[in-house]
């Protein structure tokens, strides 16, 4: 139903499509103030998090020590400079002096290092930790404008990882002297604006910061937001979401329908952001079921044409990503690992019967030994999975079955998944899920070998490969990047042959900008919009 | 003056079961509140370690006896207490207090404009030769069937996207509130519609129509202040219901339109297993349902006097 809904609400829009952009490139007067009205999808729980919803929007208050820069280098931010310890163990970054946190206290190096063992011992960040654990020591303020931090062992991916939202710096003494409920609704930073009004289940009403002097290298601008205020709403339905901007009631749009795309791009300002990390790949429960042998796992890979589902299901927007581990947006990506297992029926029936699945039952469905090959295929739906995405898998489902596979299609509440229901190997075959991360150290965070005295729960295809762990500990050690991608890249190549997780597609962020508002962007390492150097043209 | 305290009295028992067995369901639900808590603050899917969920356990008491989970909640609602949000980190009072307004005044917005147009519909079309009768049949027969969602994108497109009358994301003022209203009750007038024409055609075959026509009473007339009244009851019945399920429906129209309301808050709070909110809006809607039967009660005396005198 939604998607009738779609296509008749794209018809309308075009309809009325002469008074909408077409001079999306033009020039006009840049002016001063106004407000950026920004629909969003979903509403965080708190502005400050380890989720990337909550990075979105605290990027917007906090700060961080340095950004990325669109070549995927690091740049500096609250930082100005940094040097490395020769023995690859100690960064000391030196602070941008003059800096003040909204409260009036002053951004220094004490501040930073609070910042830093909030997330790692106090469970400030539960995504900043895992970013750099084990690798993180401590940070120490050597003086005001100096703070040290120090890592047990060399860890390039360090800075890149420090890049992202969850590493958003905030007041130590805003924090300490307020309540839990005002730290999770205005979190007190540096950035370019302050949390004005929170009303819940509406908006979000972000004022510039007039004293803002800390902008990163990357803005395209120097001085405080050019806008007044930016109004965050959250429209979850993209129908409306997505019409908001042709009557002019938004200026920015996230997640802007795969169907209306192609409309938008013709009447807007389009940004395309493919999220380098863990792709929308399965986990192949590797432990327990059909798939702890790994010649029905490679079937699996080879048993659909993954890549014309992907197309047909997101209208061609969303890129086919064939690599299960990384994506092709992560430094460090192996493409040709991606070209593995495109779709070959022939292969995947004689897989299945090399590994004993020769017999047939009464609806098509391969036995061994009695037992049918049925597989539990559990997805988030509704929040990891759109629409769009189940049908996905539904044509992929229907492909399976050729091949002798009874896939069951288990879609999941965010309640059951994120309770733990499907934790245990004993609950599914496969599940397709992503994490985005600017560095292809993500793969240590997810492959790490599973041990009882540090057990990895990331590791949801429960695969356990030492040879890939030495790849990937190796990688994330080594200083010069050429030989830590081909270190990554072999890691890839092991999860891939072993078929220990299967591609799907990109996460992707993308939004759609009103003609008349120039220099909105997005950071580098997760996608998330900057509206400090905005503004209005008439 | 006993049986309105028999009222108020099961009224609260009422209230208070359905807190408790949404407290009970609500644990029943698989999956460990501090491992949802934890993914929710990561965005994760995954389990946790013993030392890293125990601070959460602590905190909210997860590992306490259930008796005594239970004991805190109920004790706690008699003193005005609905608890903390676990995810908002604020009282479950001001998590729904903000957004009980925005909820009450579509709901109820909707059900009065749901009259409106079923009483309307009913007047202008019961009776009135085959062709007018079958179309508002079949009218009401095909808004009873719409679903919510279709109702209120096609109204976004046609009202907010041409024709440019009413906003898309209108928040809570008033020209905001039109199209989320008439989402809602457009398919509740259809409902009520039905059931008031069936009413309404037997009692026109009534002696006492033909009575009251016999001296000389305009059709209009016998139809408003005779017809009519008998015909609505069973409408009035459904509307204690209605307004109950759509406080808790309203989720759909609150979508479409970025519009607060308790709807929405009670999605997401099942969602990330937020127990203090889910039991907390349950109770409101409680409270709504009861109030709302009061009502119609009251307004079932007022229509029929026999009851009343009983």
């Amino acid at each position: 139903m939604r998607r009738t809904i779609a296509g008749l609400a794209l018809l309308a829009l075009a309809g009325c499509g002469a008074n909408g952009g077409a001079g999306a490139s033009g020039g006009g007067t840049p002016t001063t103030g106004g407000t950026i009205i920004y629909g969003h999808v979903q509403e965080p729980p708190c502005i400050f998090g380890g989720w990337i919803q909550q990075a979105y929007i605290s990027r917007q208050v906090l700060d961080g020590l340095v950004t990325m820069d669109e070549d995927g280098s690091v740049k500096p931010w609250l930082a100005t400079e940094w040097t490395l310890s020769p023995d690859d163990t100690k960064y000391t970054f030196t602070l941008k002096e003059g800096v003040k946190f909204t409260d009036g206290t002053p951004v220094d190096a004490e501040a930073i290092a609070w910042n830093f063992d909030y997330w790692e011992n106090h469970g400030g960040n539960g995504t900043a930790k895992v970013s750099i654990d084990p690798y993180f020591k401590g940070a120490k303020a050597i003086d005001a404008t100096h703070v040290e931090i120090s890592l047990h062992r060399p860890y390039p991916p360090f800075l890149p990882l420090i890049t992202q939202g969850y590493f958003g710096i905030q007041s130590p003494t805003a924090f300490k002297s307020r309540g839990e409920k005002e730290n999770c609704e205005k979190p007190i930073g540096s950035g370019g604006f302050v949390v004005k009004e929170w009303k819940h289940g509406e908006e979000v009403v972000l004022a510039k910061n007039p004293d803002y002097n800390s902008w990163p290298a990357t803005a395209k601008h120097e001085g405080p937001a050019i806008v007044d205020e930016v109004r965050w709403k959250f429209v979850a339905d993209g129908v409306a979401r997505y019409a908001s901007l042709s009557t002019g009631e938004s200026h920015v749009v996230y997640e802007v329908p795969t169907v209306n795309w192609k409309d938008a791009q013709s009447r807007y300002q389009t940004i395309r952001y493919i999220t380098p990390g863990k792709p929308v790949s399965f986990f192949i429960n590797t432990q327990v079921g059909p798939f702890s042998d790994k010649l029905v796992r490679q079937a699996f890979a080879y048993g659909a044409d993954r890549k014309a589902a992907v197309e047909a299901g997101f209208h061609g927007v969303i890129p086919y990503e064939g690599n299960p581990s990384v994506s092709q947006a992560t430094p460090g990506y192996d493409a040709e690992v991606a070209k593995a297992y495109a779709y070959d029926a022939a292969k995947a029936n004689q897989l299945l019967d090399q590994a004993g699945w020769t017999a047939r039952g009464a609806n098509g469905t391969r036995t061994k030994n009695g037992q049918p090959l049925a597989v539990k295929l559990v997805y988030g739906a509704g929040f990891i999975f759109t629409h769009e995405g189940a049908t996905v898998l539904q044509v992929l489902q229907e492909q399976w079955k050729q091949i002798g596979f009874a896939v069951e299609l288990v879609p999941a509440t965010q309640a059951e998944l994120w309770g733990g229901k499907y934790s245990d190997p004993s609950t599914f075959d496969a599940t397709p899920s992503y994490w985005t991360s600017p560095s292809s150290a993500i793969l240590w965070i997810v492959w790490r070998p599973s041990t009882k005295d540090n057990p990895n729960f990331n590791n949801r295809s429960f695969f356990n490969n030492d040879t890939l762990a030495k790849a990937i500990d190796q990688a994330n050690g080594e200083a010069d990047p050429a030989k830590a991608n081909a270190l990554y890249g072999e890691a890839q190549k092991i999860i891939q042959d072993e078929a220990a997780g299967i591609g799907l597609y990109t996460q992707n962020s993308t939004y759609a900008v009103a003609p008349n508002l120039k220099d909105v962007w997005l950071e580098k390492s997760q996608g998330e919009p900057v509206f400090t150097d905005a503004y209005f043209v008439k | 003056m006993r049986r309105l305290l028999f009222k108020v009295v099961s009224s609260v028992v009422v209230v208070v079961a359905a807190a408790s067995i949404t407290f009970f369901a609500q644990l029943a639900v698989p999956g460990d509140r501090a491992t949802a808590l934890m993914n929710l603050q990561t965005g994760q899917e995954k389990l946790w370690t013993e030392q890293e969920l125990a601070p959460l356990n602590q905190k909210y008491g997860f590992d306490d006896p259930l008796v005594v989970q239970y004991l805190d909640y109920v004790t706690g609602l008699f003193r005005g207490d609905l608890g903390t949000s676990y995810t908002q980190k604020r009282p479950v009072t001001e998590v729904i207090g903000g957004q009980l307004l925005p909820s009450l005044t579509l709901t109820v917005a909707a059900l009065a404009v749901a009259w409106l147009l079923a009483v309307g519909m009913t007047l202008l079309t019961v009776k009135r030769g085959r062709i007018l009768s079958s179309l508002g049949s079949a009218w009401e027969a095909l808004t009873a069937s719409l679903p919510h969602y279709w109702v209120g994108v096609v109204l976004l497109v046609v009202f907010a996207v041409q024709l440019r009358i009413f906003p898309i994301i209108g928040g809570t003022g008033a020209l905001g509130t039109v199209l989320p209203v008439l989402t809602l009750a457009i398919p509740l007038a259809g409902f009520l519609g039905q059931v008031t024409r069936d009413e309404f055609t037997h009692v026109l075959e009534q002696p006492f129509v033909t009575t009251a026509r016999t001296r000389g009473m305009s059709d209009l007339g016998v139809r408003l202040r005779h017809v009519l009244r008998h015909a609505v009851l069973p409408a009035v019945t459904l509307s204690g219901w209605a307004l109950g399920a759509l406080v808790s429906g309203a989720v759909i129209a609150e979508n479409i339109f970025g519009r607060p309301g308790i709807g929405q808050v009670l999605v997401t709070a099942v969602n990330t297993r937020d127990l203090p909110t889910v039991c907390g809006i349950v109770l409101v809607v409680a409270v709504i349902y009861v109030v709302a039967n009061l009502l119609v009660d009251l307004v079932y005396a007022l229509i029929d006097p026999r009851l009343a005198a009983r």
